[in-house]
């Protein structure tokens, strides 16, 4: 546990009390204050993100701590653009979401800024981190949004199952679009800083990993399209599971050592 | 090729996600070296053929995007495989990787292999001198400077190649040098004793020729324009279809 008293900490814990506030307004009646909270969770968290860009002298995106303060910034204005693209309103999960994003963000991970090693100093560096950021982002709203394929309910709504598969797959499609430009943007500094596209290391084989996932899912819609709805919500939490793992396991476990080891 | 159809394609990836998973345990030296084994080379072309084929019959029904998304995966493999190729035909006179330590003043076209760099490759079409290799670390004060963390390191080196004026080029992390095929990037550095016991600092350059490299990144960016037209293509056909009253 790390509770932190610095403005960062402060910063971080206003973003969560307004994602908390604004998911449980959203169930209730009073829906505009809920998006209020939801609206200022997301300047708080632009704020703290800015904060860090400015303390540490550098793209705050260089360790986990940052990564997951970026995803907290994103999460709202991605959220509205699915909204405008597909008209579905998943903003009670993305506010849920935003709370689960910053938790490790507010009370496991320590907030020492540091340098920025000469490998990361590159014009991929935010493309790169960033791509991966909104990526993941988009494949975590994807899982939620499938969720309701797993209900009972589905064998006799014929519509829950079109909208919560049309929702779902749309938002797994940019997710998909944004890991592969994370991924090939990767090889590119890889080659540029490291010598090789490619490098076999544990992080590159599990995103890798990840994006073979989501490539069976689409496969697999395209062969059964609805017939079978949970398989297809099974996929996008595989999807999700693995997203998890390597933003955590493969970070932080010394089981997985290889060039990719500025996070921990 | 009816085994080739969209059933077997979501086993194929998950394969290949598991796949992945195992090599990310087994760690990176041991998963390159087995896949520069011939039969892992045999595998990635017969997966680069399926490929290859959908991507062609993605195109005769008028699929852009899955031959977008098929072609360019089977190009980047393609360019990985001619690079394969290409480091089990390296000779001596034309080598495909190794690394150089110079210290300020040295002068060198051998490359050397190993972890002390004292097995000889071969040599490359041009000289390599190194004029000024130096360290620079964050913060302004002198006393503190061998503490703070580093910035930058760099290696001024004069490249002379046969028939062409030398040249002076910096080579820095990120940012590599490229001449007569081969890239030189800043990979090491190291404290040593000269002849007479002063302390020198030596900087490592280790040159890379890769074949295939362009066709890698055709395949880049082949794949990217595939996924960004799968993804429009998927946001206009589930569109909802306009009433008609």
């Amino acid at each position: 546990m790390d509770i932190k008293t610095t403005p960062q900490g402060l910063l971080i814990y206003l973003t969560m009390t307004a994602f908390l506030l604004a998911a449980s307004l959203l169930r209730t009646r009073q829906k505009a204050l809920g998006h209020g909270f939801w609206f200022a969770g997301f300047v708080a968290a632009t704020a703290s993100l800015i904060y860090r860009g400015f303390h540490t002298g550098h793209p705050p995106m260089q360790n986990l701590f940052e990564f997951f303060l970026c995803m907290a910034a994103m999460l709202w204005p991605l959220s509205k653009l699915s909204r405008w693209q597909a008209g579905t309103n998943t903003d009670f999960q993305d506010a849920l979401l935003g709370l689960f994003i910053l938790f490790p963000a507010g009370f496991v991970f320590g907030e020492e800024p540091r340098r920025l090693p000469p490998a990361l100093q590159s014009p991929l560096f935010i493309p790169h981190v960033g791509s991966y950021v909104a990526g993941y982002i988009m494949l975590a709203r994807a899982a939620l949004m499938a969720l309701p394929l797993f209900s009972k309910k589905c064998v006799d709504d014929p519509g829950l199952v079109q909208r919560a598969d049309r929702g779902s797959r749309q938002t797994a499609a940019i997710g998909f679009v944004l890991v592969t430009s994370g991924l090939l943007l990767g090889a590119i500094w890889g080659k540029i800083c490291w010598s090789n596209y490619w490098q076999w290391d544990p992080k590159e084989m599990w995103s890798l990993a990840t994006w073979l996932v989501y490539a069976a899912y689409f496969h697999y819609r395209l062969k059964n399209g609805t017939r079978s709805p949970r398989i297809l919500a099974a996929f996008l939490m595989l999807g999700l599971l693995f997203i998890v793992l390597t933003l955590t396991w493969i970070n932080l476990s010394r089981l997985f050592p290889g060039v990719h080891n500025y996070a921990s | 090729m009816r085994f080739l159809d969209l059933g077997s394609a979501v086993y194929l990836c998950l394969f290949l996600a598991a796949a992945s998973v195992c090599a990310a345990f087994m760690g990176d030296k041991l998963s390159s070296s087995l896949m520069s084994h011939p039969a892992a080379l045999a595998a990635v072309l017969l997966l680069m053929h399926g490929l290859l084929f959908s991507g062609i019959r993605s195109l005769k029904r008028k699929r852009l995007d899955s031959a977008l998304l098929h072609l360019g995966v089977a190009c980047i493999l393609a360019g990985w495989v001619i690079g394969q190729f290409a480091i089990r035909r390296a000779t001596p006179e034309h080598p495909i990787k190794g690394s150089m330590a110079l210290v300020d003043g040295d002068i060198s076209d051998r490359l050397f292999a190993g972890s002390t760099l004292t097995e000889e490759i071969g040599r490359v079409p041009f000289s390599v001198r190194l004029l000024r290799f130096s360290v620079e670390r964050y913060g302004d004060t002198e006393q503190a400077a061998n503490q703070m963390p580093i910035r930058a390191y760099c290696s001024r080196v004069e490249i002379r190649e046969p028939g062409k004026e030398p040249r002076v080029e910096e080579i820095r992390v990120n940012q590599p040098a490229y001449v007569a095929g081969y890239h030189i990037y800043q990979m090491s550095w190291g404290e040593t004793k000269d002849y007479d016991g002063r302390p020198v600092t030596y900087t490592v350059l280790t040159l890379i020729r890769d074949p295939g490299l362009h066709i890698v990144y055709a395949g880049y960016g082949i794949l990217m324009l595939g996924v960004v037209v799968f993804m429009l293509r998927l946001f206009r056909r589930e569109c909802p279809a306009p009433q008609t009253v």
